[in-house]
């Protein structure tokens, strides 16, 4: 088994339509998606996303059970954990590197639960969340993968989880899909 | 950093000194809450504990510091329009209405629901409670004066819940926000108008205990964003408590992001984002 969360911001919402319209519809594994989104934007989200992907996409609510095959995107303003247990549990704490959901909170808390089994995706974006999420998916002994900066829209985001953490790869968005599509039990 | 038996002695001491029950928190929510306060308090778990019991307004300070008290001006636009829409129109008809909100925090929710109310023409024979655990925020939410550059990102959510009918898109309705609210950029505040003011009873209440903390049966209830940091056990318990105090007609409002789980959610009908009572 293998627990896939992919986190972004500014310019990163084109990478991951492609992504989730590249997807074979029987992708065996669950999907986190933490993305920031601009603070006035706040519905039609999900349906933008669902528009595109292969895999059925939900927001979900707290506590719901965790399906393989199923992307779950973290609702605006709150932040999205993943548990042992397999569930989903939501909350409205402060905001975490100005961001609510903020990726190091669902990507320490996917490393925390999960461990090796743990795969991390981090994609364009202005600020430096997820470069501490990226360090713990790392050191819990998971994959943790970088789009390269040179293809990002905005590369702060990128560059810093790079510098934070050892990354395993550094990869352009369509590598991204075929390292993806190539995950297996 | 520190063991979960630590916690749990953190978790006595709370409760005998203070007479506040975490026990059926979600444990991980707590624990992150325990870890912001010792990192603000720069205090390790033992002292904060030993600083608990000799220290009462300490405490008081430390169980507010848990609470998680985010909330906005009409959160969640569409659940205002399915209020309403689909529950006031049937409320009408009553000689009065009692609404709860369970877990206010500063009363943003509130003042929503009167302004609603208002639009309706039901606010004067409404009976609007309101509890939280947390009385800072009830002097605030008292008060209906809040900070302006927090509350102005979401400040389009009272167009959406007031200016747009879901059931029919062509509908023009403009309800100018000056009418319920006054702003004073420079001053940074945001106040709710007098009229709707003194109109809410808000109340301190701590929903662990289980009671009704007004003597009466409600048409709804709101208890949104409340429960995701209670475990399932307290959940259900809940989902009784709110069963056995809303009136046969009434309904319940949660989060949009909470559902009912567990034996209770027979005991509800779902409709939409609105959990109506089940008699049977
Ligand atoms: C995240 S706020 C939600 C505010 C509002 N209902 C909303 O959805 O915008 C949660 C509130 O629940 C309160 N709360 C937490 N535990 C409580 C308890 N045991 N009894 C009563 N209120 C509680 C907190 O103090 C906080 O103000």
């Amino acid at each position: 088994m293998l627990y896939v969360v992919i986190g972004g911001s500014a310019g990163s919402f084109p990478v991951v339509t492609g992504l989730l319209a590249s997807l074979d519809k029987n992708f065996p594994f669950p999907m986190f998606l933490c993305l920031h989104r601009l603070k006035n934007v706040r519905t039609g989200f999900v349906e933008a996303l669902r528009l595109k992907s292969v895999l059925p996409v939900s927001e979900p609510y707290d506590r719901e059970p965790v399906l393989r095959g199923h992307v779950y995107l973290a609702p605006a303003n709150y932040h999205m954990y993943v548990t042992k247990s397999e569930t989903i549990s939501l909350s409205t704490e402060e905001v975490v590197n100005h961001s609510r959901p903020s990726i190091d909170i669902t990507f320490s808390s996917a490393a925390r639960s999960f461990g090796s089994k743990c795969v991390g995706i981090l994609l364009s974006g202005a600020n430096k969340d997820g470069a501490l999420g990226m360090k713990a998916i790392k050191e819990a002994g998971g994959t943790a993968i970088v789009q390269s900066p040179d293809e990002c829209q905005v590369r702060t985001m990128t560059t810093a989880a790079i510098k934070a953490a050892d990354v395993d790869y550094i990869l352009t968005g369509a590598q991204i899909i075929s390292y993806l599509q190539k995950l297996k039990e | 950093m520190f063991e979960e038996e630590d916690v749990k002695i953190l978790i006595r001491a709370l409760k005998d000194c203070g007479g506040y029950d975490f026990s059926d928190y979600s444990l991980k929510s707590f624990l992150r809450r325990v870890e912001k306060v010792l990192y603000d308090n720069k205090m390790d778990i033992y002292t904060l504990t030993n600083a608990i019991k000799i220290d009462s307004n300490f405490l008081e300070q430390v169980v507010k510091d848990i609470t998680v008290n985010t909330t906005e001006i009409f959160r969640d636009p569409s659940v205002w329009q399915i209020i309403k829409y689909r529950v006031l129109p049937k409320l009408h008809a009553q000689k009065e209405i009692n609404i709860w909100h369970a877990g206010c925090s500063i009363g943003m929710e509130v003042y929503s629901m009167e302004i609603l109310l208002y639009e309706a023409g039901l606010l004067d024979k409404a009976r609007i409670y309101a509890t939280d655990i947390n009385s800072d925020v009830l002097k605030t939410a008292e008060e209906g004066v809040f900070s302006y550059r927090s509350a102005s990102e979401y400040l389009d959510n009272y167009r959406k819940a007031l200016c747009v009918n879901p059931y029919n898109m062509d509908e023009k309705i403009i309800v100018p926000i000056e009418k319920y609210l006054d702003f004073n950029i420079p001053k940074d505040t945001l106040k709710v108008k007098p009229f709707l003011l003194s109109k809410a009873v808000f109340k301190k209440h701590n929903l662990v205990s289980g009671t009704n903390p007004f003597n009466v049966k409600y048409d709804m209830i709101l208890c949104r964003n409340v429960l995701i940091y209670f475990n399932q056990t307290l959940q259900n318990k809940l989902f009784m408590d709110f069963w056995k105090y809303l009136n046969d007609d009434g309904v319940l409002v949660l989060g949009i992001h909470e559902s009912i789980l567990g034996p209770m959610s027979s005991k509800y009908d779902k409709k939409g984002l609105i959990y109506q009572k089940k008699l049977f």
